[in-house]
This record gives C-alpha cells, sequence and structure tokens, in this order.
C-alpha cells in the first residue's frame, strides 16, 4: 500500500475516537422525563432482624433477697445477675457455693471480712481484676472469639477489666460469645470511705496493663514500696500481677483505668467508674456493678436520699485502632501497630458507647425506667476522647457533684445540657415530678450526647449513645418501650447499621423515601462505542502491520 | 505435696458434705473447686465402653505460663510441651503446674460425654501452683485439643494436643507443630544484594533473545 493511503488510514484513527469519545459509556446518568422507580427490597437482601429483647432471664427482675442481700427491682429487658450482685456485696468468700455457682466469679475474686470500725460492715476489702480481650482474632478461622456486639452486627475489637472469673470465657461450648461477665464497660467498683482496699490486677492480656486510680485518695506507694499510682513505668506485664492498696478519706465519683499507652489503652476500653462511698453503719457496698447501669443494691447514704441510682459511663471507639487487634495475633505485630503505626493525632471516633453498648442495643440495659415522682442519682463518667454534652429529653438535671466533690446545696446548677470534659464525672439528680422544669410528665424520653457525632454509630443515626428515659407506664413486660414495635423491628437489623438499607424502609413513605432504581443502560450508545474503538483498533494493526511488512 | 493432699482432701470433704450443692449445678457435674482452683470430669478409675483393660499409665506434667513461650516466635502463653502420644486405653496422671501469678487452664475436648460431660476434661489453677487429677482416653484413635480457654490464651500460644494411638492428625496452630488456619503477615527483609538479584536478572532477561539471536545466526553461517 502506498505511504499516502496509509497516512490518510492514520487519519481516521482519530476521528474514530473523537466520535467514540462523545458516545463514552458512563456510570450514571441525567434522567430526563422519567427517573427511574423506587428499588424494591428483597426477601435475601435482609439477613436477619434480631429480637429486640430475647428475655433470657425474666427471673431476675423482680426484687428479691439473695443471701440475705436485698436486691432491688429492675424492669430492663436485660437486668443484672442477682447471684452476682449478691457475691458483689457479699464477697465470693461470704457466699454459699450454689450462690457462686450461679455467676461466673471466681473464689477469690472478691474477699471481705474485718469490721475494723465495729458499723456493722466489712472493712478488709480484697478485689482481684483480670483484663480481657472482646471481638478478638482468632488464627485458626477466620472469625472473632470472645465476641461483645455492641449494636447489630457491629463488633470492634474492645478490651475491659473483668472481675476474676472461672471457666469457661465463652457462653457456652458451642458458642464463641463472650461470658455475661466480660463486657464492655469495664465493672464500676464501690468500696467504702475509710475502707482497707486491695485491688490486684492479675494481667491475663498479653500487653502490659496497669490500674491508675484517678481522682481516688492514694498514696502513691503500696506498703511494699512499690508502685501504689499505675502509671507507665510500672506495667503490670502478661502473666504477673500487682497489687494496688488504698484507704481513701474523700467519698465521691471518680474513675480507674489503664495508664499505659494511656490514649489508646482508655480508648480500647479499659477504664471504668470508682465509687468511694461515705461510711455509713451498716453499709454493704455493691463492689461490682457489672456492665454499669442500674444500681440494684445502692448505698446507704444513696437509698436516704435518693429512689434509684444509675452509672452511665460513655466511652467511644476508632474503628481503625479497634481494628488492629482483630487483623494480626502475633503481640509484636499488634503492639507495633498499636503504638507507632496508629497515629491517635490522626485518628476518629466513630462509635460511641454508653454502658458498653450503641442504640439499639442501649434500650437493652441502658435505659433509666422510673415511675413518676422519684429523685434518680446519675454517676455520669466520660470516657471517651471527646467531651460529652449529655442532654436528657423532657427534663433538667441538678448537676450534685463535680469530679466526686458536692457542689453545695445553694450552687447546684440545673441544666438540660451537661457538658463532660474527657474523665470528668458528674453526680445528677434527675426529678421525675411533673412541674414543668425538672420533668414534663410522663414518657418515653431519649437522652443522648448532643455532640452531633454522639448519636451515630459509624456515620449511621439513630446509633451511638441514644438511650431511653421510661416511664413505667410506657415499658412493656420485657422492659422495651411500647408504641415503637414497628421501629424496634427495624431498628434490630445488621444490614441497617452495616448501610444496606434506606433510612425510611417501610409504611407510606417507603415509595416515595427508599433507595432510587438505577437507570437502564443506553445500548444503541455502548454498541456503536463498542464498533468505533474496535474499528480504530482494528485500523491501527492494520496499518502496524503493511509499515512492518514495507522494510527490507 | 503436703499442701496438695490437703486440699484433695478438703476437696473430698466439700463432695461428702454438700450433695444437695453439687447436685443443683445442673452442667457443672463433677466438679471440685477451692480457693485455688477447680477440677471438672476427673476420672481415675471409669473404663470407657471400648476399652477392656487399662493399656498403660502415663504421668504427664504439664507447665502453664509466659516464659513457656520463648520457645516460640510471636506467642505470649504457651505450654511447656505441644504434644503427648499415649496408647489407646490410657489413663494419663496429670500434674498441671501453673508458673504465672494470674488464672490457667488446662481444657480437653473431643471426650466421649457419658465418662466427662460435654466431652470435656478441665483443670484451672487461679494463680500459681499445682493441680493432680487423671482421665482414661477411649480406644480411638484420636487428637484431642489440650488449650487453656481464657480470652486470647490459645490463640497467643496456649494450645497442645493429646494423641491417642498416635493420633488422626496435627489439629492448627499448635506452636511449633503446625501452621495456622489465618497467618499472619510479615514484612519480607528485602536486602540490597536482594534488589540486586533482581535487577541483574531482569537485565539477563533482556539479553536472553538477543544471545539467542546471534547464537542460531552463528548456527546459521557454520555450513
Amino acid at each position: 500500500m502506498a505511504n499516502k493511503q496509509l497516512l490518510l488510514l492514520a487519519l481516521i484513527i482519530p476521528v474514530l475516537l473523537g466520535l467514540a469519545w462523545f458516545l463514552k459509556p458512563t456510570a450514571t446518568g441525567t434522567a430526563t422525563l422519567n427517573p427511574p422507580g423506587t428499588r424494591a427490597i428483597t426477601q435475601d437482601e435482609v439477613t436477619s432482624i434480631e429480637k429486640p429483647c430475647s428475655d433470657e432471664h425474666p427471673e431476675w427482675r423482680s426484687a428479691q433477697s439473695i443471701e440475705g442481700v436485698p436486691i432491688a427491682a429492675s424492669l430492663a429487658c436485660e437486668p443484672d445477675n442477682p447471684f452476682e450482685i449478691a457475691a458483689a456485696v457479699k464477697g465470693t468468700n461470704n457466699i454459699a457455693m450454689a450462690t457462686l455457682m450461679q455467676t461466673d466469679l471466681a473464689q477469690d475474686a472478691l474477699e471481705m471480712s474485718d469490721d475494723l470500725d465495729n458499723d456493722g460492715d466489712p472493712d478488709i476489702i480484697h478485689i482481684k481484676l483480670e483484663v480481657v480481650e472482646l471481638n478478638g482474632f482468632s488464627p485458626d478461622g477466620d472469625y472473632l472469639i470472645n465476641t461483645f456486639a455492641i449494636a447489630p452486627g457491629i463488633q470492634p475489637g474492645l478490651w475491659a477489666y473483668a472481675p476474676k472469673s472461672r471457666g469457661m470465657g465463652v457462653k457456652n461450648f458451642n458458642s464463641r460469645i463472650a461470658n455475661p461477665l466480660l463486657r464492655a464497660p469495664s465493672p464500676s467498683i464501690r468500696v467504702e470511705q475509710g475502707d482497707r482496699v486491695s485491688i490486684t490486677l492479675e494481667n491475663t492480656h498479653y500487653l502490659p496493663h496497669t490500674l491508675h486510680l484517678h481522682g481516688v485518695d492514694h498514696p502513691w506507694q503500696n506498703s511494699h514500696g512499690e508502685d501504689n499510682d499505675g502509671a507507665e513505668e510500672h506495667p503490670v506485664f502478661p502473666g504477673t500481677q500487682h497489687t494496688y492498696e488504698i484507704q481513701p478519706r474523700h467519698a465521691g465519683t471518680m474513675l480507674y483505668h489503664c495508664h499505659v499507652q494511656t490514649a489508646q489503652h482508655i480508648m480500647m476500653g479499659l477504664g471504668g467508674l470508682f465509687i468511694v462511698e461515705e461510711n455509713r453503719p451498716n453499709n454493704w457496698l455493691q463492689t461490682f456493678n457489672i456492665g454499669a447501669g442500674q444500681v440494684r443494691h445502692p448505698s446507704v447514704a444513696v437509698s436516704q436520699t435518693y429512689n434509684q441510682e444509675y452509672d452511665l459511663v460513655y466511652q467511644s471507639l476508632d474503628k481503625k485502632l479497634s481494628g488492629i487487634i482483630q487483623q494480626a495475633n502475633d503481640p509484636r505485630l499488634i503492639s507495633q501497630q498499636m503504638s507507632r503505626d496508629y497515629n491517635m493525632t490522626e485518628s476518629f471516633e466513630n462509635y460511641f458507647l454508653l454502658n458498653g453498648h450503641s442504640f439499639p442495643y442501649t434500650l437493652r440495659d441502658g435505659m433509666i425506667i422510673t415511675a413518676e415522682n422519684e429523685n434518680i442519682k446519675l454517676r455520669v463518667a466520660n470516657l471517651q476522647r471527646s467531651a460529652v454534652a449529655l442532654h436528657v429529653h423532657g427534663h433538667k438535671v441538678a448537676i450534685t457533684a463535680y469530679d466526686g466533690v458536692d457542689q453545695p446545696e445553694g450552687q447546684q446548677l440545673t441544666r438540660d445540657v451537661v457538658d463532660i470534659a474527657p474523665a470528668q464525672r458528674v453526680d445528677l439528680s434527675l426529678r421525675t415530678q411533673d412541674d414543668g422544669l425538672h420533668s414534663y410528665g410522663p414518657g418515653l424520653w431519649m437522652f443522648h450526647d448532643h455532640v452531633p457525632t454522639g448519636t451515630t454509630s459509624d456515620g449511621m443515626e439513630p446509633g451511638g449513645n441514644m438511650a431511653i428515659l421510661a416511664y413505667q407506664s410506657l415499658v412493656d413486660g420485657q422492659g422495651m418501650p411500647k408504641m415503637h414495635e414497628d421501629m424496634l423491628g427495624e431498628l434490630f437489623s445488621p444490614d441497617y447499621y452495616a448501610k444496606k438499607l434506606p433510612v425510611w424502609r417501610s409504611g407510606d413513605f417507603k415509595q416515595l423515601l427508599g433507595d432510587a432504581g438505577k437507570m437502564p443502560p443506553t445500548y444503541w450508545q455502548i454498541i456503536i462505542f463498542g464498533l468505533l474503538i474496535g474499528l480504530a483498533l482494528a485500523l491501527l494493526m492494520f496499518i502496524m502491520m503493511a509499515t512492518s511488512r514495507k522494510r527490507p | 505435696m503436703k499442701k496438695l493432699i490437703i486440699m484433695l482432701a478438703l476437696m473430698a470433704l466439700a463432695v461428702a458434705h454438700l450433695p444437695a450443692t453439687w447436685a443443683d449445678m445442673g452442667h457443672h457435674h463433677h466438679m471440685l473447686m477451692d480457693g485455688r482452683g477447680m477440677v471438672m470430669n476427673a476420672n481415675s478409675d471409669k473404663l470407657p465402653q471400648d476399652c477392656q483393660a487399662l493399656s498403660e499409665t502415663v504421668d504427664i506434667t504439664i507447665h502453664a505460663g509466659h516464659q513457656h513461650a520463648l520457645a516460640f516466635n510471636g506467642k505470649m502463653f504457651a505450654f511447656d510441651k505441644q504434644q503427648w502420644d499415649v496408647k489407646p486405653c490410657a489413663k494419663i496422671n496429670i500434674t498441671f503446674i501453673n508458673d504465672d501469678h494470674i488464672r490457667h487452664q488446662l481444657m480437653i475436648h473431643g471426650l466421649p460425654g457419658y465418662l466427662y460431660p460435654e466431652g470435656m476434661f478441665h483443670l484451672e489453677l487461679y494463680g500459681a501452683g499445682e493441680l493432680k487429677a487423671s482421665l482414661i482416653v477411649p480406644s480411638q484413635k484420636k487428637t484431642y485439643l489440650v488449650h487453656c480457654e481464657l480470652p486470647q490464651h490459645m490463640e497467643k500460644g496456649m494450645k497442645a494436643q493429646l494423641k491417642v494411638g498416635g493420633g488422626d492428625g496435627d489439629l492448627p496452630s499448635i506452636p511449633g507443630i503446625s501452621a495456622p488456619v489465618k497467618a499472619d503477615h510479615y514484612a519480607i527483609d528485602w536486602q540490597q544484594s536482594t534488589w540486586l538479584i533482581l535487577l541483574v536478572c531482569i537485565m539477563a532477561g533482556l539479553l536472553l533473545p538477543f544471545i539467542a539471536i546471534t547464537f542460531i545466526k552463528l548456527k546459521r553461517k557454520q555450513p
């Protein structure tokens, strides 16, 4: 072929490509008269809807007495195990074997003895804590072990202090779910002012940890002249233990937390409420409040003023940090990734927990359930990275103490948003008298962190630390809010929190607010585009072959 | 030893005095517990249905603790041995020693349920110390899982196997014996020399056709 003809053919190629450019297929298209219809949700898209309340132990809800310990009623879906409460009040050394067997506690988890001030309660207390990992890695398959879901389908890697337990770390032989003692948040711990308290940290975890008694009156060294402040330079290494000793003179709502690689370890869950109760006669305290929440055996001083008491622990998680322990097994890799590769200054908070759960799981054990005309004591701790702006719908609360120091009565503020800086605690008095100020009347009133991220789970609302202050008449027999059956049926869905389902996907508006469908492809355009590209390629090959043949 | 005898005696006493209590325990049958630890489903005299007589009596001492993980890279807790071999119908007298100052367990899974409720033999020490208990294995050729079930203890290395009659294969992720199902990723140690080898090979690969062509041309010219 002559050179001129080849040149002509070569000029056709850009023309073809130019035409193809105008007809190029696109990922999105512009709808003109008829936008696509609403996509129907098929049955196989929805993997499962969980029962809002599994109602595993209805017998635990009623007011009862175990080992002579009066335990208040708890109307919640997941009430605390009353046997554990009895053990936490009497000590695991002072209860019958049959009672202990109803708990997951070790026999030496809590030893109480010696009424030193002869006022009818034990004053020498020995608490043993372990460190557990939840939703951890398994080298034996593609699954997580000792699982603890914070919300439907959400299982971020977590750590917690737990009272020393015994036996299986899972619920039963066929389960990977953590036993109920192993959960977030770390348990609230209560001791009496003036008690001689030893806390032994038995580090069952694979990284070093400590116990720092934040705000609690404690000497800098223990009686052996060893560290008593739980600071970074005195880590308790895996497989070892250390005992911290206190005899607190000041009562109030304090904290305990790990002080090794502090930023990361607190954000992994190693922190909880530590409450020093006022010394009163016959003051048998509920040493552990597993999972925080309602205190079913409040102290003498609290019972004198209040009808109920709740511990509210706010935590936040960074999914990147939490994911580290789920992606590697070698402790050296985890340590490197957590302490050096991960950068806390470039981190986000993705999950927000109230007492270890995000909405809707907060409805199972994070609700405040009240009658009218009650005075409820709330002890609130912020273990998040960011501030909490606690807001209770329909109520204004009085702040009675900051960081474990009582606010004089005349100076107590009554507010509807309470700001709590990281690590701060406030004691609140929540009154349910319908007077237009403290309460606007019975209802299912939400309470939540009003920082906008606080009510989301990885950006999905409703989630985060949203919970409900519920008046008894509006709660059903399983402790769930009445009149919300439809909503509950939809929100207890892992698919919703996996962002697979539209927010409004049922009822009258599912057509108007569901997912828009897709547009059909414009086939004539795709066919012509394909032909043009094919032709251009063929010409290119032809020209190349023709020129190569011409060479001598 | 004295302590142990006292402890065992106390356990026996506890069992004798608390029949109602033990009966209440549901799935916690055959359990002995005190302030230092517990034994579940020990069996020193009941022969499995498929055994006519004991084939042998083996004494095994098992240590548990973080220092035993030093023998393996990338672990934190371990037993001092990772495999025990016994004959079918053997009686095994286990001495379990905890070298750490935290809780450790020795659990054996997959045993016949009529002798070992839930198929499990379980020793647990609440801290440093020692426990003794026996079990009798059936005649079946089988590999039994031996592990500590505290969260992340098996995962971080406290995993072993008991092979009866040679066993029926290895379990995964036993330190020093078998690979994990889901393995960790580590960086490859790329040295200057590694890069150099790669570079030289690329160049050699580039030259290869030219060498071949030259070789063929030379051959053609030869006749």
